[in-house]
């Protein structure tokens, strides 16, 4: 595809113009006639038996349109990822800081705040559990009552792992901790809902799974889900916080009982209370190898703080261990993953989806091996690295891993890793330099085996415009603007011929949730499938016209060409032509995640079979007085397939990073016997533009050889991965100390101490 | 309530507040200025930043009385007469933004410093938008945006 005409160039996103001019839309500017303002009513306890809850006074207050709660919830009192057990409203036990109990709906906002204070609520507190390990003996008191406290507990091994073990020359193990993490998307979670002439809801959601709101708006209404319609409007952030459904569906329940529209906004506080965090693991881990430094077994032992409900806990699990050996060739290896409930916050999805815990681990102890055995760490690295054709210990064929040892040698290359002892390592008493390496991968899709598929719909009008349906969320990472550009560089037009409206469920078939790195090839598969179709028609009509065979024709910026030859017949022309010869220019497609037939199905459950490689060299200094980190220098060298805009791709790369600097650091949602301390953009530390450092990227075009469309793959979640092992192994290359726990605060550099 | 009257993008208006109403709710609950976004109202994102006689506040730390009389410029003033400026445009050129929730503040942020250094370094431009927090882009396309934007603007006044 060296020719393309728009595909691969780095033009500005589709909805740039109405950002820029601040007209776009989120949830907080919808303003609709006669709206209500919602808010719900939060638990100030981590556990705590709900004795009494009256609204009754509240309900009296003039301007409170309704007040509802658990009791007068239609249909299903219950969110859903995958299990459905985490109450919409509570109703006898809360069970973290944040749950909520009412949802009332005034007519502005102050009316609501009074009507929530307004709201009597007798607690019993109770004794919670916090500690995962303790969770985790039999004899604990339930979380949940008559469900076990351990949700969920998968092993998966290969090989024989204790015989590699006890013949190995070197055996490491080491314990890992990672931190609860605050996703921090700017735009707070919201949603509004109205009610139709006809009866049918409508709700505008600030999410990334349509079709799964519209699925549980319907259930908690007891309506069918042809009744209900679910909106995005344009979304500011998200980052996986926004999969599992948040506000919207109390929006919609109050718009029910109101028969008004209802705009519910998350507070900055309640809503770092409130959403899914990044799972915090606890990690053992013992890795094996030879004297010169071939890995022989892997061995992991994992558990992760879910909170008091499933959410998406078990599949970050599933993901966790599905990279835990990392981008190695690893014969032996065994995991067990375990998830287990507490009365912390609630865990979920985040960029990522546990492969960033993965490889916080595993590049910490291929460090931590090659400083035993004295062997450089790239070397080590390049010895182990899978690459084209390697099958993985999850029993999968890597169809294109060049990218693992290209990017490690473009990356050492771009600074010069052989040099780096030259450089001052001790530019002052105070200050060491250090320099660490992180190698990563992450797959793209859901997995062989989970469903996995999207639409779109695009129809040419005789004018030659056309518009393009998708369900596909767009929260910033750019899709809408992949598929215009897919779509326009098949159909042979403009960026501007192409209108795509918002995902709306009533016009759109489901494109499954914007979440795994999956939009650009599921949905930009979809979108290219429709394109071709009317691309083919619009071939044909030309065909005909220039008695001409079909093979030697092509569409380019706006023209038929001939053998490549621009031809006096545009675009344009042929769909009117189309037109008055009743020839529909409307196609409608369903595309699966396409995996290979031949492929022998993976051992590991629901493993990805396309994925990103990715390396990051940081170089730090560290102040040995404060233990202050300053990230002097990064460089980044990850595999995106072939680019379909490089202003998204770079985009991608340098946002994942900023957010994976945080991870490193600074960013600690700090929990103390369930209850948040520092729930403010004051308190929880993320990155501003003096803490992150220019980042000097390199992008590895190599396109995705199966299922991809015109060989582009996902790279949202990549460009985290390896920032946070990179940095760590930095420092403790200056301070010549292990590290094993996120974030590398500064106390925690200076409570190791200096040598 | 409070009668106050504002001057918003060149515009005079005069509004009725309660005495605790904010100026960003100012702008988007009674002029329906929505460019300027909510982020924390604690003064922690620059989410809401505006330029208040000229100078950048964040708009959520601003009480509408305290604006009285004042003169206020927001995104929404930036382009004239339907043409962008050249901040916005580059701001769309160099992916300075993916979600855009930070664009309308942190434009009038870069709008300001342009406005006193016409030729900023990118550490000036760093420290310029250092109040406004992106969780998207991780700020180089959004420096290097500023960049390109004053360097237009050097060339268009020479
Ligand atoms: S909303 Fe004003 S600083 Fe965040
Ligand atoms: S673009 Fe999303 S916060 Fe800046």
């Amino acid at each position: 595809m060296s020719d393309t005409h728009i595909v691969g160039k780095r033009v500005p996103a589709a909805n740039a113009n109405e950002i820029v001019t601040g007209q776009a839309r989120y949830c907080p500017d919808i303003d609709l006639p006669g709206m209500l303002f919602g808010k719900l009513l939060y638990s100030p306890y981590a556990r705590a038996r709900v004795i009494r809850l009256d609204v009754s006074k509240a309900r009296k207050i003039p301007g409170v349109a309704a007040i509802i709660t658990h009791a007068d919830i239609p249909g299903e009192n219950s969110y859903l990822y995958a299990a459905a057990d985490q109450p919409l409203l509570v109703i006898d036990e809360v069970r973290y800081q944040g749950e909520a109990l009412a949802a009332v709906a005034a007519v502005d906002e102050h009316t609501a705040d009074i009507a929530l204070a307004a709201i009597e609520v007798e607690y019993e507190q109770l004794p919670g559990i916090f500690d995962p390990v303790e969770a985790m003996h039999p004899d604990a008191d339930q979380i949940v009552p008559g469900e076990k406290n351990v949700l969920s507990s998968h092993s998966f091994s290969t090989g024989d792992v204790e015989a590699a073990i006890a013949t190995a020359d070197v055996v490491i193990q080491n314990k890992y901790q990672t931190q609860c993490a605050e996703h921090a998307f700017l735009e707070t979670e919201g949603g509004v809902g109205l009610v139709e002439d006809d009866g049918r809801i409508t709700v505008y959601s600030s999410c990334q799974a349509p079709h799964r709101d519209r699925m549980q708006i319907a259930r908690a209404l007891a309506m069918p889900e042809s009744m209900v319609r679910v909106i995005t409007p344009s979304i500011g952030g998200a980052f996986g916080a926004k999969d599992e459904a948040h506000v919207q569906i109390h929006a919609a329940l109050l718009a029910h009982a109101t028969g008004q529209p209802v705009r519910l906004i998350r507070g900055r506080r309640e809503s770092i209370l409130t959403h899914v965090k990044r799972h915090p693991f606890i990690v053992e881990y013992t890795t094996a190898a030879t004297s010169d430094g071939k890995l022989v077994a892997v061995k992991a032992r994992a558990i992760a703080d879910a909170g008091p409900y499933t959410n998406a806990t078990q599949e970050v699990l599933h993901k966790f261990g599905e990279f835990v050996g990392g981008p190695y060739k690893i014969v032996n290896l065994e995991v067990e993953l375990i998830g287990v409930r507490t009365n912390n916050p609630i865990t979920g999805a985040f960029r990522g989806f546990g492969a960033p815990q993965a490889a916080f681990v595993y590049e910490s102890q291929m460090d931590d091996l090659a400083r035993k055995l004295g062997m450089d760490p790239l070397q080590i690295r390049l010895l182990n690295g899978v690459e084209t054709g390697t099958k993985t210990y999850t029993g999968v064929l890597i169809r294109e891993g060049s990218a693992m040892k290209a990017s490690l040698r473009k990356a050492a290359e771009m600074i010069a890793w052989q040099k780096r002892h030259s450089c001052e390592r001790q530019p002052a008493p105070h200050l060491r330099r250090g320099f660490g390496i992180a190698t990563t991968i992450k797959g793209s899709g859901a997995g062989r085996g989970i469903a996995d598929h999207a639409s779109a719909a695009l129809e040419m009008h005789r004018d030659g415009s056309v518009i393009l349906h998708s369900a596909a969320a767009d929260m910033g990472q750019g899709i809408v603007t992949v598929m215009t550009q897919i779509a326009a560089e098949r159909l042979g037009i403009d960026l501007a011929s192409i209108t795509v409206t918002n995902a709306d469920t009533s016009r759109s078939p489901d494109a499954g949730p914007t979440c795994a790195s999956r939009q650009t090839m599921v949905s930009g598969n979809a979108v290219l499938k429709a394109a071709n179709t009317i691309r083919d028609s619009l071939l044909t009509m030309a065909a005909r016209k220039t008695k001409t065979e079909k093979h030697r024709l092509d569409l380019k910026v706006g023209h038929l060409t001939i053998d490549g030859k621009p031809h006096e017949l545009s675009v344009k022309d042929l769909a009117l032509r189309a037109s008055n010869w009743g020839i529909p220019l409307h196609s409608e497609s369903l595309v699966h995640f396409e995996y290979p037939e031949d492929a022998p199905m993976a051992t590991y459950r629901f493993a990805q079979e396309v994925f990103q490689f990715g390396t990051q060299i940081a170089q730090v200094l560290v102040d040995c007085e404060t233990g202050q980190v300053t990230v002097e220098r990064l460089i980044a060298v990850h595999d995106a397939g072939k680019m379909i805009n490089p202003g998204g791709v770079y985009g991608q790369i340098e946002g994942g990073i900023a957010q994976g600097i945080g991870y490193a650091l600074t960013e600690e949602l700090i929990v103390e016997a369930g209850l948040t301390q520092n729930p403010s953009l004051e308190n929880y530390i993320v990155p501003l533009s003096l803490d992150i450092p220019e980042i000097e990227i390199e992008v590895l075009e190599i396109p995705e050889p199966f299922g991809a469309p015109l060989g582009a793959k996902g790279i949202a979640e990549s460009p985290l991965v390896p920032t946070a092992p990179a940095i760590r192994n930095a420092i403790c290359d200056a301070i010549n100390k292990p590290l094993y726990r996120l974030p590398m605060t500064a106390e925690r550099i200076l409570s190791i101490g200096d040598d | 309530m409070f009668d106050l009257e504002i001057e918003v993008n060149g515009k005079q208006e005069q509004v009725s507040v309660e005495a605790d109403t904010t100026l960003l709710y100012l702008l988007r609950d009674k002029l329906g200025l929505t460019g300027s976004k909510d982020g924390c109202r604690s003064g922690d994102c620059g989410a809401c930043v505006v330029l208040l006689d000229g100078k950048t506040v964040n708009a959520c730390m601003v009480l509408a009385p305290q604006a009285n009389g004042a003169s206020v410029m927001t995104v929404e003033g930036l382009a004239k007469d339907g043409e962008l400026h050249p901040l916005q445009r580059c701001f769309s050129e160099s992916w300075a933004f993916q979600c855009g929730f930070c664009t309308g503040g942190m434009l009038m942020s870069c709008y300001a410093l342009l406005k006193s250094n016409s030729n900023p370094t990118r550490d000036e431009i760093r420290a310029a938008i250092a109040g406004n927090f992106c969780r998207c882009t991780g700020y180089q396309a959004l420096v290097t945006a500023v960049e390109q934007a004053a360097a237009e603007l050097r060339a268009n006044n020479v």
